[in-house]
């Protein structure tokens, strides 16, 4: 198959992908080629055994879901996209029968039995590829034919190349609800994660385009909110995030208000478990109505005998998971003593009707996070916030473990802990954003692993209470008798006190078996021989030298500022600082434990974040695919609301107003304070990854129109790399519209010096790098341009501002010029960036009216 | 509630109602203390008796006036009545219950009135029979644990309470009973449950005290024990949140109180140390009160080593003032029978979102009480709740995970602690104080303590455990390598300036105390900084300034060294004591002989006669090199803290004092009946 492939010409297939919408007006013949006509006189077991062999495991359960939501009177459109789906198959049937005579009807057959498995990953064997040369031939044969063309586009849908960005890119574009539908399908078939990546596209089509893009789009999302809860919450989020935009009249009737609800509701359990109750076999092993007759779309019917299996491992999850519920339920919910009541209740619930008790807890934990959020918003000082975020993070603390986690984390676990003295609150005019550390053990699945035992905080020390007592004497005898005197036991005084002072040594770092150590000691031991020593003497001027030594030794750390608490917080190494939490942490010592930190954010619209973070992702993949070494570091964005989200924070790194207001030094001097002097290795690693993160991202800026750039916006890695936060200000938007920052993008002399200087040959490196990021972006554009475009639906975000948001960013990339052309291009921009007194006018204007350095 | 209103309101309608006609209970009751068997000319007597309204005066002058022989006599139906209120405990009208509850509280009252200088076992044998007295206690306990944690009216779980609380004070051996029925898991629940904590906490977490402390060196007490392994988070927050609140609300008391006087006629007599407490009773008495809640957090922090955590569960200070409606009482000596009134602040589950206030926890709200009740410790009452105070605050420094949270760089806070208006220093403007990790805090109140009690009364003791405390905490961030930035410079010297007071009242003091003790632990605490100063010193120069400040106040180790050398010579009790100062004084001793030169003659060289601070410093840091110091054994260990033998007498005795106050304090007739048939009609 990846043969045929191949004889698709690039050229047409960047014309297909280009036009989709030029393309899909007369794409409906094209569309009903797998769902051939054949099989509508075959029986339908007997499609090709191959198909369901080969299928993917995330196809999709169609009759399953129309089954389960049914009741709900939440039809899905199956039957819609399968009539139009058979309109167009008699239309194709007429056409064929016009065009072809001969092996018109086993043709369909066997693109569809071959094209389909190619799609899932290439899990099919490839023995089949002779058959289809046959219809190869035809397929070029015809491609004078007007329908010839259609199959171009079915040959694109089936062919390997299509992936999720075409697949979107289609869906977007096509008017033809046929095609929406068949993608609708499709998506079924891409690997989770590769959808979950165009979630705000696909949340955002189904918002606010028309009705049949929404039922391409339902189907999909509902069967995977069926299997996942995050996956349910974050549908839940965005779509009550993207329909914030619509007038509020509308918004409560719309369709992603609806769906909201519906998940909300938690009605999209795993369906298995309903079925398994009322019919202990599988359902869907009889075909099910949709199906006779005509084997409309064996994309819907295979997927479903998978489903099906996975339905029964559904219904175990389900099972343990309301064994676990008594844990889950008491979550951060500051009220305790209901809890108990709550959870027990639910136990018996969750085999009857459905309770809302399967997203509730990670849905209260975020509500706990942003409630806080709001209460620190209302306190004047950055100290009073500080203080206010330690005490409710440690109330919140009592409620955990529970089921719940982090979105933006990599890996399945559960929150058991937050290390409250560790957060701290972000710099921020009027709100109050804040970073925390999150403790959480990694698990095999956060919806069905059981949730950890809490371990008091105080049992990081060993304990030896009255427990491990010999024996207290409360058994019902001596307690009858317990007039008698017995011996006290608080004479025992190692039962209860444990020398805890004395233990710390085993506790302590390594510094503390270092050589000048030894003296301090070298006392402990002696006591117990004291008189026969000899005494010992020490230099007054050694203990003074110890002194300052050791706190020269120290990593540099920033100084604790109380109006900048963040700034020692994000010094300290990552590392460094696992390491410490760990050791306070009464869960430390657990193999899967895990630190993560994220900053809860309250008061600010992230969609923008997404947005940029969906577009530098984007970018990072094209830069890496065509290896061109820019480096960027696009940052997880978590939309909770049109005004909370969390972000997950870049580590390791400090903002270079911290590193210029702390350390008072040039850039490129801390460079060398940090890294080593000029020449060395650490230096020129430090100064390689300044130059491609530098060059990543005045791409990123230019691209975007990154705007607000001083430099509280820019942080500094402690590799070297720069790395740009904030994407409150892009494309079509500016703060207040000042007109500051004309530039293409920020680059200072500071950053030249880094770079080695105006001759030097990293900036040159510098500049080639831009030249070919931008080369590479602009072969990409279609890819880039679409996240942005699709998002442009129904937004009223002030990036979208005006109506030529798109058009100015298709510019941008300069289609049009040739690669010479285009050196001249980023050579002026530096140029002109570097000359530009807006930035160092911006700068010092962030420095009078917010002190940012 | 001023019950003491209250109280005499229903004496006054009693009397008036008893003088026409007798009521109905109190003829009931006469035939009880009759000495035919009630029962006998009308069998329903006693299902009667617990209908009526309980005549708790005439009950108990009743019982009082008994003589010896009368409640032999009369044993029989008193066994009878104890006997049939426990059995009517169990019935489900709750209005008997109540009656039989209150009738059970009359008569622990009125015997142990009766029968003060009597053995215990006379009067379980009066209430009880001693053949009988195993059972009516475990059906009396059992019935009260059932109703403790039963969904029962609140009032009914408040007597109970106080039924408790009467046979705890008694401190009598019905208390075995007690011990062997416990309701120690009854307590637990009223303080994990939000509502009930708000209503019964103090009462509870008083009770809870007592308990631990019935006879805690004697015998096996299952309350301490079970005080030891509770780990149940709830629970213990409740206790401190109870606790916490007692204690604000004495601060807030105090505070509005000086600010009172201020404002008035003291005003102008600020200058008059300290003394302007004195003569306020009433403050006394509510420190008297608070020793019990003080009591219970000793134990709290002594026996559970979970609830070290609660110490540091910070919540926002509530303040009491905003709280609406509930009268503060009027009187500060009853605070047993009325809980604090805005307990039910904490009912609210989310944080008040007033931006004024400030986030506290509960050790800062004890060292901001401790800063009241030290500062005063001339009566008894004071005295010990700034000794008590000192022993938990020992107690803390010693544990590990305090000592982690108290060095928490993370966990700033401003403490405002109180300090004794001086002569010789203005009141510090509170508003200045920096927001710093809490052992800042607890070193600020050490040293606040040591500028502050130099007086003929030396209190030996407090000063003792005081400099344990610092030592402690000093030990800690030895071994840690913690780098407080800390003014020590400020507990340097006011150390000296100690050594300066004992030198100087050295024979008034050693007729009472040994105060070689008490130097050598001063001494050692300067030894712990010279020879260990670089592992938790935070700058060079703060060893510079430590050199600097020995040898400025030179002229006071000379001294000691003179003295402790002239004790330890002559022979006498002193001789060993004072020769082991000698020998700590060794390195001190050889900074001052070490530099003192090495400055004159910069002096000389330079012709300066009079060298500033900096100049001094740059002589000091010039001659480290060459001075040797003698390394001292055992600097970094200290004895731990152990309540026996030493402190024993000293609990013995506030046990007492606190049941004495509590007995004053107890009243029953705080719940006034109206209130009582209100509820329970509405509920039955």
């Amino acid at each position: 198959m990846g043969d045929t492939e191949l004889e698709l010409s690039p050229a047409q297939l960047e014309e297909l992908q280009q036009s989709p919408s030029a393309s899909s007006n007369s794409s409906t013949s094209s569309l009903s080629l797998p769902s051939s006509p054949s099989s509508g006189t075959r029986p339908l077991t007997s499609s090709s055994p191959s198909t369901s062999e080969g299928l993917p495991t995330s196809s999709p359960p169609l009759d399953v879901i129309s089954e389960g939501v049914g009741e709900l009177s939440l039809v899905i459109d199956t039957e819609v996209a399968k009539k139009a789906c058979q309109e167009v198959l008699q239309k194709v049937k007429f056409l064929k029968a016009d065009g072809e005579v001969s092996s018109a009807s086993s043709e369909p057959v066997l693109v569809n039995g071959t094209a389909h498995p190619e799609s899932t990953d290439g899990g099919k064997p490839p023995k089949i590829s002779q058959e289809e040369a046959e219809p190869v031939k035809n397929v070029r044969r015809r491609q004078k034919n007007n329908s010839s063309k259609q199959s171009w586009l079915l040959r694109l849908f089936e062919s390997k190349l299509f992936d999720i960005s075409m697949a979107i890119s289609y869906l977007y574009n096509s008017k033809e609800p046929g095609v929406q539908a068949y993608i609708g399908n499709r998506l079924f078939s891409f690997r989770n994660e590769e959808v979950d990546f165009y979630l705000p596209q696909l949340l955002n089509m189904y918002i606010h385009m028309d009705e049949d893009v929404g039922d391409a789009i339902k189907p999909y999302v509902v069967y995977r909110c069926r299997q996942s809860i995050n996956f349910s919450l974050q549908c839940a989020w965005l779509l009550g995030a993207y329909s914030s935009d619509m007038h509020i009249s509308t918004q409560r009737h719309s369709r992603g208000t609806k769906l909201r609800k519906l998940i909300l509701s938690d009605e999209l359990k795993p369906s298995s478990q309903r079925i398994r109750r009322e019919v202990p076999q599988p359902p869907p092993s009889c075909p099910p109505p949709l199906h006779h007759g005509q084997g409309m779309s064996e994309h819907s019917l295979s997927p479903s005998k998978r489903t099906h299996q996975r339905s029964k491992s559904d219904a175990t999850v389900s099972i343990s998971l309301s064994s676990n519920l008594k844990r889950t339920a008491s979550n951060p919910k500051v009220e305790t003593s209901q809890d108990e009541d709550l959870s027990s209740s639910s136990d018996s619930l969750t085999l009857e009707a459905g309770t809302p008790v399967r997203l509730t807890p990670q849905r209260e934990f975020i509500k706990s996070l942003m409630g806080i959020g709001k209460r620190l918003a209302t306190l004047p000082t950055k100290e009073q916030k500080t203080q206010r975020l330690i005490s409710e993070l440690s109330l919140l603390n009592h409620k955990l473990p529970a089921r719940v986690w982090l979105p933006t984390a990599a890996f399945d676990h559960h929150v058991v802990r937050v290390p409250h003295t560790q957060a701290v609150v972000l710099n921020s005019k009027d709100k109050a954003p804040y970073l925390i550390y999150v403790e959480v053990l990694e698990c095999e699945n956060f919806e069905t692993s059981s949730v950890p035992v809490r371990i008091p905080e105080t049992r990081i020390r060993s304990t030896r209470s009255v427990e491990n007592l010999p024996d207290c004497g409360i058994t019902p005898d001596q307690r009858a008798s317990s007039f008698s005197t017995v011996p006290n036991y608080d004479n025992d005084d190692e039962a209860w006190s444990v020398d805890d002072i004395g233990e710390l040594q085993v506790e302590l770092p390594e510094i503390h078996t270092n050589s000048y150590d030894n003296i301090s000691q070298f006392s402990v031991d002696s006591i117990t021989s004291q008189e026969s020593k000899e005494p010992i003497f020490i230099a007054a001027g050694d203990i003074r030298r110890r002194l300052s030594e050791q706190l020269a030794h120290t990593p540099t750390t920033f100084k604790r500022d109380p109006e900048d608490p963040s700034a020692v917080a994000l010094k300290e190494p990552w590392q460094e600082k696992v390491r410490r939490i760990r050791e306070g942490s009464p869960y430390g010592h657990l193999p899967n434990w895990r630190l993560l930190s994220v900053i809860v954010k309250c008061g600010d619209d992230l969609r923008q974040e997404l947005l940029a973070y969906q577009v530098l992702k984007q970018l990072q993949i094209i830069w890496e695919q065509e290896r061109v070494p820019l480096w960027i570091k696009p940052y997880k964005i978590l939309v909770i609301s049109s005004d909370s989200g969390m972000i997950e924070p870049v580590v390791n790194a400090v903002s270079i107003h911290q590193v210029k207001k702390q350390s008072q030094l040039l850039l490129l001097d801390y460079f060398r304070q940090e890294h080593g002097d000029y020449n060395t290795e650490e230096f020129l690693t430090a100064q390689r990854n300044f130059v491609q993160s530098c060059a990543g991202y005045c791409l990123i800026c230019y691209l975007l129109q990154v705007k607000d750039r001083h430099n509280g916006n820019i942080l500094l890695d402690s590799e070297g790399h720069i790395i740009h936060i904030d994407f409150g200000f892009i494309l079509s938007s500016s703060p207040r519209n000042l007109g500051f920052e004309t530039s293409a993008f920020k680059l200072t002399s500071e950053f030249v010096d880094v770079m080695g200087g105006l001759d030097g040959d990293m900036f040159n490196y510098y500049k080639m790098l831009m030249l070919q990021g931008l080369i590479a972006a602009r072969k990409h554009m279609e890819k880039v341009i679409q996240i942005v475009e699709i998002m442009q639906q129904g937004s009223q975000l002030p990036c979208f501002h005006g109506s030529s948001t798109i058009r100015n960013l298709k510019e941008r990339f300069h289609m049009n010029l040739t690669e010479e052309q285009l050196q001249v291009l980023v050579e002026q921009m530096v140029d002109g960036s570097m000359r530009s007194i807006t930035t160092k006018l911006y700068d010092g204007f962030q420095y009078l009216t917010n002190g940012i350095m | 509630m001023a019950q003491t209103e209250k109280k005499a309101g229903l004496l006054r309608r009693t009397s008036s109602s008893k003088k026409p006609l007798k009521e109905k209970v109190v003829l009931m009751y006469d035939e009880i203390f009759a000495k035919e068997d009630p029962t006998k000319n009308n069998p329903r007597f006693w299902d009667e008796l617990f209908l009526m309204k309980v005549n708790l005066e005439y009950l108990e002058g009743k019982l009082e006036s008994l003589d010896g022989d009368e409640v032999m006599k009369i044993k029989d139906n008193i066994n009878s009545l104890f006997h049939h209120c426990v059995q009517a405990l169990g019935e489900e009208h709750q209005i008997k219950v109540v009656n039989a509850l209150q009738t059970l509280c009359a008569l622990f009252r009125g015997v142990h009135q009766k029968n003060k200088s009597a053995t215990g076992f006379d009067i379980i044998n009066m209430l009880m029979g001693f053949d009988k007295a195993e059972l009516r206690m475990k059906e009396l306990m059992e019935s009260l644990d059932s109703l403790l944690c039963g969904d029962g009216s609140e009032s009914l779980k408040s007597l109970c309470l106080k039924l408790l609380l009467y046979m705890v004070i008694i401190q009598n051996t019905i208390l075995e009973y007690v011990m062997i029925n416990s309701i120690f898991e009854a307590i637990l629940q009223i303080l994990s449950d939000v509502s009930s904590r708000a209503q019964h906490g103090y009462d509870a977490v008083v009770l809870l005290a007592l308990l631990v402390n019935y006879r805690k060196y004697e015998s096996v007490n299952p309350y301490i024990v079970k005080l030891s392994i509770v780990d149940d988070e709830p629970t213990l927050d409740g206790m401190g949140m109870v606790i916490h609140h007692a204690l604000t609300e004495y601060n807030r008391q105090y505070k509005d109180k000086e600010e009172e006087n201020q404002g008035g006629f003291f005003s102008t007599l600020t200058s008059m140390v300290g003394s302007m407490f004195i003569a306020d009773a009433d403050e006394k008495l509510s420190v008297q009160t608070n020793e019990a809640i003080l009591l219970a957090l000793y134990e709290a922090v002594h026996l559970n080593r979970n609830f070290i955590t609660v110490l540091a569960q910070s919540h926002p200070e509530i303040d009491m003032a905003t709280t609406p409606a509930t009268p503060v009482p009027a009187s500060p000596t009853t605070p047993l029978s009325t809980t604090p009134p805005s307990l039910d602040m904490m009912n609210n589950p989310e944080l008040p979102l007033d931006p004024n206030l400030q986030t506290s926890n509960l050790l800062i709200t004890f060292l901001k009480y401790s800063s009241i009740v030290m500062q005063d410790t001339k009566d008894e009452h004071r005295l010990n709740s700034a000794r008590l105070c000192l022993i938990i605050l020992t107690c803390i420094a010693e544990d590990q995970y305090a000592d982690a949270f108290l060095h928490d760089d993370n966990m700033n806070f401003r403490v405002n602690l109180h300090r004794m208006p001086m002569r010789h220093r203005k009141k510090a403007a509170d508003k200045n104080i920096p927001s710093r990790p809490l052992v800042c805090a607890v070193l600020d109140l050490m040293v606040e303590f040591i500028i502050t009690h130099m007086m003929k009364e030396f209190p030996m003791d407090l000063y003792v455990r005081c400099i344990q405390i610092i030592h402690k905490l000093i030990c800690y961030q030895k071994k840690c390598r913690v780098r407080m930035h800390y003014t020590w410079r400020e507990l340097w010297s006011a150390l000296i300036n100690l050594l300066k007071f004992l030198l100087s009242n050295e024979t008034i003091l050693l007729a009472k105390h040994n105060i070689f003790q008490l130097a050598l632990q001063v001494v050692n605490l300067f030894n712990m900084f010279i020879t260990y100063g670089d592992t938790f010193l935070p700058t060079p120069s703060s060893y510079d300034e430590l050199y600097y400040e020995i040898i400025r106040m030179h002229q006071v180790f000379d001294n000691l060294y003179c003295m402790v050398l002239r004790v330890s010579t002559n022979a006498g009790q002193w001789k060993e004591p004072a020769s082991k100062v000698t020998h700590a004084l060794v390195n001190v001793r050889a900074i001052i002989n070490h530099f003192n030169p090495k400055i004159e003659s910069y002096a000389a060289v330079n012709h300066i006669s009079q060298l500033s601070e900096d100049q001094v410093l740059e002589v000091v840091r010039s001659n480290y090199d060459t001075l040797t110091l003698k390394l001292q054994d055992g600097l970094d260990q200290f004895e731990r803290y152990s309540e026996q033998p030493r402190e024993a007498g000293f609990f013995k005795e506030l046990v007492r004092s606190i049941s004495l106050n509590v007995r004053k304090n107890v009243s029953l007739s705080t719940m006034s009946q109206d209130v009582l048939l209100k509820e329970f009609s509405s509920i039955s």
